[in-house]
């Protein structure tokens, strides 16, 4: 099972203008079609039933990803530097929400938290034992930016982990993350280097 | 990677230290302590306590040989004919010797205990069984059982504060030890690793070598000829695999690398620098 396949090299001709520009442009395209490489990441396998997890404001994942293509890592920002990916601060939400639908409920809410002072408390859905040692930035560049991966389709690296997001309201755990999940994904991908070495993650 | 190796090439894995260890390496990590520098002032052991959420037993475990010191001091008397204070006190850091060659790690029942690819004997806490056999088999005796659930009474409010987060705190029945602060190597090479580029030496700091006053530890990675641990190694002629070390150079002042039971063909990963003293 292979993710779609992708173009070497996306966007390289977009800088060109005018009809002979066109015609490179559909030339490239043709050409790059041609020596498609496939993206060869095999994906973790395994479903989970996660509990509902009732968050304080019912944030719908689904208004923000698929109906305005919103990037995940512009909200979970951390993801591409740290270990963790981040709940984004509340101020990050009132970028946009102090102008964009001050009319709804959810947001009315939100920015009362904002003039109070305070953040919404969130609770976790995706978390891993604290016996685990988990990189995000590592996965990322591994999967996503070693790769050229078009960084504006990330989410379906996301959706390796964390399900099918963009579906969602409130994030759900779709995804076992235990340890059977991790090291299957890690044996299928150990030519991509995927370490199977038990002190890679266990501390 | 590992555990391949342990379940399907058991006699690679045992491969005697002369020929070289079981497996490709990418770092060996390894340490100099120079017991001349060395002032048995406990800082590296309280360093150890803080930085692996080491819990602290009391004097009554104490003396039950319960401790839990991954780094203790071993005190000799070098002169023992002579008065107290002149009796010539030295000390002795004592900690896993990451053996190459590890008597820990066949005995162990579950492979809970195994080489990893950095030369380092792991010990995998949610593996581990607490059979004691790795305990009962180590030379050098320092591997620590955790006999008591230690969580509410080591720590209590608000000391658990100050656990480090990149260690996990070890429940009853599990066995513990030494790691070269394996939390800390993690960390530097996740940074390399995001920085496209190798370990550079030095970077990598240890807390008890971070803590000594005196700096009398150094490490290193022995893979890296231009690292200091690796200059050191080969300045006293302390060399990986050789076990029989002809000690005859031994009168010449400045070759005093040595490695504790060498002899056992366990290819320790400390050497030891001797002290000097004035009348020998």
């Amino acid at each position: 099972m292979v993710v779609k396949n992708r173009l070497i090299n996306p966007g390289a001709g977009f800088v060109r203008t005018g009809l002979a520009g066109m015609v490179f442009l559909v030339m490239l395209l043709m050409s790059s079609m041609a020596m498609a490489v496939k993206y060869d990441v095999v994906p973790p396998s395994g479903t989970h039933t996660g509990e509902d997890v009732p968050q304080p404001i019912e944030f719908p994942h689904d208004i923000h990803v698929k109906d305005n293509d919103i990037n995940c890592m512009y909200c979970h920002t951390y993801a591409r530097r740290s270990k963790v990916a981040g709940i984004p601060p509340t101020s990050k939400c009132m970028g946009c929400h102090k102008v964009i639908a001050t009319d709804k409920p959810r947001i009315k809410e939100l920015t009362k938290y904002w003039e109070d002072k305070e953040s919404p408390l969130w609770k976790k859905v995706h978390d891993v034992p604290d016996f685990v040692h988990f990189t995000h930035e590592k996965h990322l560049k591994t999967l996503a930016f070693d790769r050229e991966f078009p960084v504006e389709d990330i989410k379906e690296i996301c959706a390796f982990c964390h399900g099918d997001v963009e579906n969602m309201t409130v994030a759900n755990k779709v995804k076992p993350l235990n340890m059977g999940f991790c090291i299957n994904c890690h044996i299928a991908n150990k030519d991509l280097g995927a370490p199977g070495d038990c002190w890679k993650c266990h501390k | 990677m590992s555990l391949d190796n342990i379940l399907n090439h058991w006699s690679d894995y045992r491969k005697g230290a002369e020929e070289g260890g079981h497996h490709d390496y990418e770092h060996r990590w390894a340490m100099a302590i120079n017991l001349d520098l060395c002032i048995g002032c406990n800082a590296c052991s309280t360093a150890c306590y803080a930085e692996n959420n080491l819990a602290v037993v009391g004097k009554e475990k104490f003396e039950r040989g319960q401790a839990m010191h991954w780094m203790r001091i071993e005190r000799y008397w070098d002169q023992q004919e002579l008065e107290h204070p002149e009796q010539g006190a030295s000390f002795l850091p004592m900690m896993c010797q990451q053996c190459g060659a590890a008597t820990c790690e066949p005995v162990c029942p579950v492979a809970a205990t195994y080489h990893t690819p950095d030369g380092l004997n792991a010990q995998v806490y949610n593996r581990c069984i607490g059979s004691r056999y790795c305990s009962n088999n180590c030379p050098f005796r320092v591997r620590y059982f955790n006999f008591y659930s230690y969580y509410e009474s080591s720590w209590p409010e608000p000391m658990e504060q100050q656990l480090n987060p990149d260690i996990s705190v070890r429940d009853k029945g599990v066995m513990e030890k030494c790691t070269f602060c394996v939390q800390r190597i993690r960390t530097v090479k996740d940074k390399a690793f995001m920085e496209d580029r190798s370990v550079q030496d030095g970077e990598v700091v240890p807390a008890c070598a971070q803590a000594c006053p005196t700096s009398a530890i150094v490490f290193g990675d022995t893979m890296d000829e231009g690292s200091v641990v690796s200059k050191l190694w080969k300045k006293h002629q302390v060399e990986r695999g050789v076990y029989q070390k002809t000690k005859l150079a031994k009168k010449d002042a400045d070759l005093r690398g040595y490695r504790i039971f060498e002899e056992l063909n366990v290819d320790p990963s400390v050497m030891y620098l001797e002290r000097v003293r004035e009348d020998i």
